[in-house]
């Protein structure tokens, strides 16, 4: 059996569909939240809703089937499903007894505030205050974001220089990514080392998804600090914002987010805030698939500097420490310069950081993300000797495989004993045979069915 | 969600060609320009936020020349949202309350601005379609490595210019290596020009029988990407006019005779090659 944890990465439709239907209803009275709901949706679902967005009668159900092609019905009722689960879909009794549909009220305003105005303003602007005189360009912006975010992930492997607040502290320990025993420092687990291997995008979003987990019992409003963490999502890079209106428990959340560096703000006192591109993408970072490789290095702003050879060196063109670390979870370090280290991938290396928990993809996916320009230039970017070797190596440890079974035996005759493992074999149930001595296993499943027709084979006889 | 790197663009070329729209106001008040600009406008906000890599361009299409109505050589999308960038001061959208406002703007000063010069009262189309072909490959080749889906939406209102015949091939035949789909939305007569270039480039051609359920008309029918568009029933293909000009008097000719040197399509059957610099000036009778 696998012991192995992997770090469930939900999307935000997986997060929103396990909320309750108030606490949904609540969240569609702001339009950021409904324009980020919309905007992961399905592609047929969204092109769904705005068909019935200036709609104000329900569309009976057989004219919504008919839109589609037959041969993709299986996507109309996958969007159906999407669109039902996200409570933004009604079921409602048409005047001929037809069942209909009809948008969800509330979220058809917002979306529509969104897409065509009215209404009352997101957020307060920054304009009302008059020009900053601490103005910040967006290089600054995104240096400072990088610089706070790094500072979480320093904190996270133990580097002495990094310091973070009690309640990150507590946060990180409550997300399992550090562990920490009365009175000493907090460590970092397994699940840890796989947040690490994460590109930064999912990264953040993991984060934010532990912090609403616990956004309740810190006292906080869920619906607030999403409905303000969509805005922010939606707002410009390099603009400032006011503070103004807002409630006390999103001050907090404020100050938290500056700490992780999604926002910007001078002072702790300062009356603006500029949102940073770790907040802009926040909301985009949700798709956890590979592809999202080149966005997520373009967000960061740095280039690769990890060169890969066949002969399992790695150089590491870089002075951070962090990387340094990263790189060291899953190699052995052998040289170290001023702005490169050298580190090769061993079999004991890689099966030690497989034993922390890491997976063979995630150190092929930071190998990748990371690569230096001189190797993307080439395809496959990695050498795909090493990629493969990681991959065995992690199946090494994978050659003993579990299962659940109930075992025959004691068979009187050899007949007896074909009769049950053909009927097993029919059932789909078999798991494991021995003829010679007459054994077999079938799994838990099957052995109800297999028992009684065993009975029923003996009463017969 | 796989379209997550490629970055999409939608070029809409608006007719704003002032006599059509002129008549137009007078036999159905209810619909106007700006109606129609309005119906663009939702219909590029929505387009805009079916995701983050929905790009957006606007281009006007006049008798004389053709605009970028967004984006505009004055404000760059996407990152100097600065100091001038107007507040719209309600729930929409900064992005899109900020382009709308840029497309209100130009539209304004293009209209009051350009005058009708000449007797040429035709929407020089072929000029327009050409811009957002090269708005198109600039987009391209500034980002490298992503991919890219581009179509043109052309809002079609005036007549159809013969004249044009040329150089409307050459661009569609452009778009149709570049594959890039010509959509058509024709609000008044039938276009035999958009329609080849729908039916060849693999576009949607549709002439809407309600000017003033444009809106709905766009959302319904030109939103979906192509990839959606495989699995939604949409209009079927409207019959194609695949009359070609002649290259002597522009006219539509349904029989002519091809020079066999150099495929041009000619009314009369001439012994005697006609030099291709000189056009004939005694032919020249405008019937349309």
């Amino acid at each position: 059996m696998k012991v192995r944890v992997q770090l469930q990465c939900k999307n935000l439709h997986e997060y929103l569909r396990e909320l309750s239907p108030e606490i949904l209803y609540r969240l569609y009275n702001h339009p950021a939240t409904c324009l980020a709901v919309y905007r992961e949706l399905p592609s047929l679902a969204k092109n769904y809703v705005m068909r019935m967005l200036f709609l104000d009668q329900p569309l009976p159900q057989a004219a919504v089937a008919l839109w589609v092609k037959k041969d993709s019905q299986k996507d109309h009722n996958e969007c159906v499903s999407v669109l039902a689960g996200l409570r933004l879909w009604h079921s409602q009794q048409l005047q001929g007894g037809l069942q209909g549909y009809m948008l969800n009220p509330v979220f058809k305003d917002n979306l529509r505030i969104a897409l065509l105005g009215g209404g009352r303003a997101w957020a307060d602007e920054g304009s009302a205050l008059g020009p900053d005189r601490h103005a910040r360009d967006i290089e600054s912006l995104d240096r400072y974001a990088m610089e706070r975010w790094e500072v979480i992930l320093h904190f996270m492997v133990g580097s002495p220089s990094a310091a973070v607040s009690p309640d990150l502290a507590q946060l990180l320990v409550q997300a399992d990514l550090m562990k920490s025993e009365a009175g000493e420092a907090p460590y970092i687990t397994s699940a840890g080392f796989q947040f690490l291997l994460l590109d930064t995008a999912s990264q953040l979003w993991y984060f934010t998804l532990q912090y609403l987990k616990t956004a309740q019992s810190r006292g906080m409003d869920l619906v607030e600090i999403l409905s303000f963490l969509f805005q922010l999502s939606f707002s410009t890079l390099g603009r400032d914002y006011s503070v103004e209106g807002m409630s006390k428990s999103l001050l907090i959340f404020l100050q938290h987010l500056r700490e992780f560096g999604l926002v910007f703000q001078r002072k702790r006192k300062s009356r603006r805030y500029y949102p940073t591109r770790l907040a802009i993408t926040l909301a985009a970072g949700v798709t956890m698939n590979s592809s999202s490789d080149l966005a997520s290095t373009s967000v960061t702003g740095d280039a690769g500097f990890i060169v890969v050879e066949t002969n399992y060196r790695i150089y590491a063109y870089t002075n951070s420490e962090l990387q340094i670390a990263l790189v060291a979870l899953f190699s052995e370090m052998l040289y170290r310069f001023p702005n490169v280290v050298v580190a090769q991938v061993t079999r004991e290396s890689v099966q030690q950081a497989i034993a922390n928990g890491i997976t063979a993809q995630q150190i092929i996916h930071f190998l990748r993300t990371r690569a230096h320009p001189v190797m993307l230039k080439q395809t496959p970017v990695l050498p795909p000797t090493i990629t493969d070797q990681i991959r065995l190596w992690e199946l090494e440890r994978d050659r003993l495989h579990f299962s659940e079974g109930v075992l025959y035996n004691q068979f009187l005759s050899q007949a007896d004993f074909e009769v049950l493992r053909d009927r097993a074999q029919d059932l789909d149930c078999l798991v494991w045979q021995d003829v010679a001595h007459r054994m077999m296993v079938v799994t838990p499943q099957g052995h109800g069915e297999v028992k009684r027709f065993w009975k029923r084979q003996k009463s017969h006889t | 969600m796989s379209a997550e790197d490629e970055a999409n663009l939608l070029v809409i070329v608006i007719d704003v060609n002032p006599i059509w729209w002129g008549q137009q106001a007078q036999r159905e008040p209810q619909f106007t320009l700006s109606k129609c600009v309005d119906a663009v406008l939702v219909m590029g906000n929505s387009y805009m936020a079916m995701a983050r890599t929905n790009k957006l361009a606007v281009i006007a299409s006049h008798c004389q020349d053709s605009h970028f109505l967004y984006p505009n050589k004055t404000w760059r999308a996407g990152d100097s949202g600065g100091d001038d960038a107007p507040s719209s001061g309600d729930g929409k959208y900064e992005l899109l309350s900020v382009a709308n406002n840029l497309i209100a703007d130009e539209i304004r000063n293009v209209m009051s601005q350009t005058e009708v010069r000449g007797n040429s009262t035709d929407t020089l189309l072929a000029g327009s379609l050409a811009k957002a072909l090269c708005c198109i490959l600039s987009s391209k080749s500034s980002n490298i490595g992503q991919e890219m889906k581009s179509r043109i939406l052309v809002i079609k209102a005036a007549e159809d210019c013969a004249l044009q015949y040329m150089n409307f091939m050459n661009v569609i035949f452009a778009a149709q290596k570049q594959n890039i789909l010509i959509d058509a939305c024709v609000l008044d007569s039938d276009s035999g020009l958009l329609q080849q270039a729908c039916d060849i480039t693999g576009g949607l051609y549709l002439k809407i029988p309600h000017k003033v359920a444009l809106t709905q008309y766009l959302l319904w029918v030109f939103l979906p990407d192509t990839e959606e568009r495989s699995q939604l029933v949409l209009p079927p293909p409207a019959h194609v006019d695949y009359r070609a000009a002649c290259f002597c008097h522009r006219n539509l000719i349904e029989i002519g005779y091809v020079c066999s040197v150099c495929l041009s399509s000619k009314t009369a059957f001439k012994i005697k090659l006609p030099q291709m610099v000189k056009p004939k000036k005694k032919k020249l009778k405008q019937t349309t």
